[in-house]
């Protein structure tokens, strides 16, 4: 994370007196924002990671219960069914995103003519929204004379997935749309990033003789290294909290085959009303997530180049 | 010198922080100082294109010039969800639209509305006047919503198909069995011609209703292999293609109304609140041909007019401020009059009086067969009254959709649909 | 390693850094530019011929790309029906208002995670993305409550609270404050200037891309969101386009045609602030001095 050091060791009072005002000024400059965040997210957060400890239906007495909940968690298959097509959806979404983002805006990095307009055609479909993106996507699907199998069975695909109607093809169908609709979003930061670059970079290693792929292995890559570090961790935490897009979607289906954790603790909290149980499911999404962020945070001293510290 | 600005922007701030939590304090609201008149809140759905909310609340506030009545509009489909949100943060909107059966069952077993029964007692309100549909509100001795709105499912034809294949009219009383012989007579064509004998929708209730209508079983059984004709005769009507294709009609977010105007289908199940859509369309031109409406198709051995419905109820919150107020607007509401307003917005009440339905017939456009169609001699609720009826209903949605996609076999997914159930029975 | 060579970078344009590429490798360029674009466009043309037609029409199939009688009247139909215009004004009210919050308050948390010293920054940090992890809908019912004690819901004011102080907006706008160059930083401070003198007049200036990414992301976000509206607005003079969308989502029946009519009428306010700020966040430092 950059941590620096802190001084701790203030042996005068005139050291502890600036270590002080140095404090007050940093805690000035993040109050505003932290005093929205604390009152209006963090302490519902609390309030809800509390409940999995505890039975509540909503309305009656909280009842204290201890790890009921986590134990409960062994026999519920849909739980395991839904964690399971969680990480499918992650590891399929995560990875492709980046390299399609990152493709995107090399791309309308290059000096050509009307990149403006491109660049907005591909921030379209992050803008468009998300009721209009389901029915499209799910008819450019369409099993049976949807132009995508049109395409297939003119390529002499015979028999053409079913798509979303499929147990089979529906994740991997879920997954294109997020794709699509996700990279314009990935790109303007990667787009931003490549402008930071300094050219110089660039012209001093063509004079050493670097060819394109060379240019881009030891320059581009390593200067996007915040980028890409901030990309994939919002990427897999979005990810994993995938909801919106399924519940429109496919909503979990067929049967269970497109069912993801958040749905799951929606379901629970919204159609069982067992409150402390969904917070349960939600403490193991939380584990899940902090725990591959923070060895993101631990792996970025070794790959992330920040241009000081 | 910079230390000192530094001090000096941290204590603006400071100050800056103080007055706002002051003012932001002092914008809380102490509460309510008493009025001559009462504004009773009321939850609905669809108030922008539904106009019986409004036409009834104008017939009360009329006849209770001292109450108004304000609706707080929900969007249809999250209707539950928000309601169950508000409800758990203490909201107290006095009446609650109660939507479907899961979300009656919600709302009682966790104590968020009150039992109607000693207003009904003190009242002197007669429940059979909705004709049995009550009955299937009460809930261990108590009844916590008054029907407004019942719809039943009717069966809906093309005449110009029949007329076409030179083939009878369905009549007010045929089986599933002769339902599926007739659609394969009536299919005909491929492409953008093909013509389907029957249209099943995507919905569970679709299927599952006509395995309960005998009363031999229950939605909510220990035991769901009763459901396997059923659910073979309609998965073979689909391969076969005499009805569309159920996965096709989830990945197209096709909804029925679609393939029936354009002409495509020659019958159709479907809820009686169709009809109005359907008059409204052919007013708007959107298609040309007679349609007409019979009775629900029934199995071998059931009595004709034999049905399945779904009720609209209103339920007083349990935090309400003004529940007496609240009950003499459900009553209107429930009553004839209100029944009067709703019928003569094309819908259909929960209590059908002669006069009641004669405004519903005599609407412009309702198909003369309406009235008998209507008629019906028993009518099962589409999901009975439990206390883990939403959780129960969520896998027979699941098993059903695997079933339906072909995804597992009949006999597979309702042994699924049986272990699963019987798992939430137990607990 | 780079923070030497800033100053020399802005005196030289982008494209002189690239070179004259060949024809060839232009038409390939292109090609590839073209096909995506119809990728990406494909599911809007769609959109469009849909929102032309009769709600009947819209999923038959073989599907009829240009409609032989296209419904125009659609359009008039959304603005009718519901009160559409009503539902544009409070979206752009939330989102100025919103995207304004965000930018203030998160760069100037961002500037003290990235840039300043202090006990428990590592903490609060964790925190912050702690919170990002948490999906909305576990904490939505404890939030209402607390809402609802502060009399707010059905007040805009509820949503501008819950969506101007988030923990994304800081994440990047730490990451990009991160790689301004502490030289710069050490050089003011030695000149007399205080930290908050350094965070307007060096780093925002400085940071132009990453405001504009910023307001992008925060505009984009509450133009689109639709759970935070159902939950907490339901009068209709407060409700937003989402809200609005999904009314023609009934009971018995979805009017397919008129949300895309719909979704595409409130794709233009975006789009046009897309346009408007790109050239910001394409200008970074690397590349600010293109005219000199």
């Amino acid at each position: 994370m950059g941590i620096m050091k802190l001084s701790t060791r203030a042996t005068t009072p005139s050291k502890r007196r600036r270590q002080l005002t140095k404090n007050l000024v940093a805690y000035s400059f993040i109050l505003p924002n932290l005093l929205g965040f604390a009152i209006f997210t963090l302490v519902p957060i609390v309030f809800s990671l509390g409940l999995a400890f505890m039975s509540w239906d909503g309305a009656n007495e909280i009842s204290w219960v201890g790890l009921e909940n986590f134990k409960e968690l062994r026999d519920d298959t849909t739980f395991n069914i839904a964690l399971r097509n969680t990480l499918w959806y992650v590891a399929g979404t995560v990875p492709l995103t980046m390299i399609c983002s990152l493709g995107l805006a090399m791309l309308l990095n290059q000096p050509i003519r009307g990149r403006n307009i491109f660049r907005t055609i591909y921030f379209f479909p992050y803008v468009a929204s998300l009721v209009a993106v389901a029915a499209v996507w799910n008819m450019l699907f369409f099993p049976s004379a949807g132009p995508v199998n049109e395409l297939l069975r003119t390529l002499g695909v015979d028999n053409p997935p079913r798509w979303s109607a499929s147990i089979d093809w529906a994740m991997p169908t879920v997954v294109m749309a997020s794709v699509w609709k996700g990279m314009g979003y990935y790109m303007v930061i990667y787009l931003a990033a490549l402008q930071g670059i300094p050219a110089i970079l660039y012209e001093s290693a063509k004079i050493d003789g670097a060819n394109a792929w060379q240019r881009f292995r030891y320059i581009t890559l390593p200067m996007l290294t915040p980028a890409t570090f901030f990309i994939s961790i919002m990427l897999t935490i979005s990810s994993f909290k995938v909801f919106d897009l399924i519940l429109i979607m496919t909503n979990g289906g067929p049967g269970r085959a497109t069912n993801v954790l958040v749905l799951h603790t929606y379901n629970v909290a919204f159609r069982r009303f067992e409150f402390g149980y969904s917070s349960a499911i939600a403490m193991v999404l939380f584990a899940l997530v902090m725990g591959i962020t923070i060895v993101q945070f631990y792996m970025e001293k070794r790959w992330v180049e920040y241009s000081q510290v | 010198m910079n230390k000192w600005s530094d001090w000096r922007v941290v204590n603006l701030l400071t100050i800056l922080l103080v007055a706002l939590i002051a003012v932001s304090g002092g914008v809380i609201p102490s509460g309510v100082s008493a009025q001559d008149s009462i504004t009773l809140k009321m939850t609905a759905w669809d108030v922008a294109t539904t106009p019986y909310w409004q036409a009834v609340i104008d017939a009360y506030e009329a006849a209770n010039p001292n109450v108004k009545v304000e609706l707080i509009d929900l969007a249809s489909a999250d209707y539950g969800e928000v309601i169950n949100v508000r409800l758990t943060g203490g909201d107290d909107t006095d009446i609650i639209t109660v939507k479907d059966i899961p979300q009656y069952a919600a709302m009682l077993t966790r104590g968020q509305v009150i039992p109607l029964n000693d207003y009904i007692e003190a009242a002197g309100l007669d429940l059979s006047m909705y004709s049995g549909a009550a009955d299937e509100l009460i809930f261990e001795g108590s009844i916590y919503g008054l029907p407004f709105r019942s719809d039943i499912w009717i069966l809906y034809y093309n005449k110009a198909i029949f007329d076409e294949a030179g083939l009878d009219y369905p009549a007010n009383d045929i089986t599933w069995e002769e339902f599926d012989a007739l659609a394969r007579q009536l299919t005909s064509g491929s492409g953008a011609d093909k013509i389907y004998g029957a249209h099943f929708h995507v919905w569970r209730s679709c299927v599952q209703l006509a395995t309960v209508q005998d009363g031999q079983n229950s939605i909510i059984a220990e035991d769901y292999s009763f459901m396997a004709p059923m659910y073979t005769m309609v998965t073979s009507m689909q391969k076969d293609g005499i009805a569309m294709d159920y996965g096709e009609q989830r990945a197209g977010n096709i909804h029925y109304s679609g393939p029936f105007k354009n002409g495509q289908v020659a019958m159709l199940p479907m809820g009686s609140w169709f009809i109005g859509s359907l008059i409204a369309a052919e007013k708007a031109g959107e298609f040309d041909f007679d349609w007409g409406v019979g009775a629900f198709p029934h199995p071998e051995g059931v009595p004709a007019g034999t049905t399945a419905g779904t009720l609209t109820s209103l339920a007083i919150n349990a935090k309400s401020n003004n529940k007496d107020a609240a009950w003499d607007f459900i009553k209107f509401y429930s009553g004839e009059e209100g029944a009067k307003a709703l019928a003569a917005t094309g819908n259909l009440p929960a209590v059908r009086t002669p006069d009641v339905l004669e405004i519903f017939a005599s609407l412009d456009g309702v198909p003369a067969e309406a009235i008998e169609a209507l008629q019906t001699t028993t009518v099962r609720l589409e999901l009975p009254m439990h206390p883990d009826v939403g959780e129960i209903e969520q896998i027979l949605n699941e098993e059903h959709d695997l079933i339906m996609t072909r995804s597992v076999s009949v006999e597979e997914g309702l042994a699924e649909a049986t272990e699963r159930i019987n798992e939430v029975l137990e607990d | 390693m780079t923070s030497l060579s800033r100053t020399d970078t802005n005196k030289r344009t982008a494209r002189s850094t690239l070179g004259r590429p060949s024809l060839l490798s232009t038409l390939l360029i292109y090609g590839l530019l073209i096909a995506i674009a119809f990728i990406m466009l494909l599911p809007f043309v769609w959109m469009f011929s849909a929102s032309l037609k009769l709600d009947k029409d819209v999923f038959r199939f073989p599907i009829e790309w240009i409609p032989k009688d296209p419904q125009w009247s659609n359009y008039e139909t959304i603005w009718t029906r519901i009160p559409f215009l009503t539902f544009f004004a409070n979206t752009l009210k939330l989102t100025v208002i919103i995207t304004f919050l965000q930018l203030a308050t998160s760069s100037f948390a961002a500037y003290a995670f990235a840039k300043l010293e202090f006990k428990g920054r590592d903490f609060l940090f964790l925190a912050y993305l702690g919170s990002i992890a948490i999906p909305w809908q576990v904490y939505m019912i404890p939030q209402f409550i607390l809402m609802r004690e502060l009399d707010l819901v059905d007040k805009h004011m509820s949503l501008i609270m819950l969506q101007a102080f988030t923990a994304f907006g800081v994440f990047l706008m730490r990451q990009f404050f991160i790689s301004v160059p502490n030289e710069i930083l050490d050089a003011a401070r030695i000149d007399g200037m205080s930290e908050y003198g350094i965070y307007f007049r060096i780093m925002l200036p400085l940071s132009k891309p990453a405001l504009a990414t910023l307001t992008i992301f925060s505009a984009v976000f509450v133009w689109n969101d639709f759970m935070g509206p159902l939950i907490y607005l339901y009068s209709e003079s407060r409700k937003t386009i989402q809200l609005g969308l999904r009314m023609f989502i009934q009971q018995y029946s979805t009017d397919y045609h008129l949300i895309m009519a719909a979704s595409l009428i409130s794709l233009i306010p975006v789009i046009i602030l897309f346009l408007a700020f790109q050239r910001f966040f394409v200008e970074g430092i690397g590349t600010t001095g293109i005219k000199g």
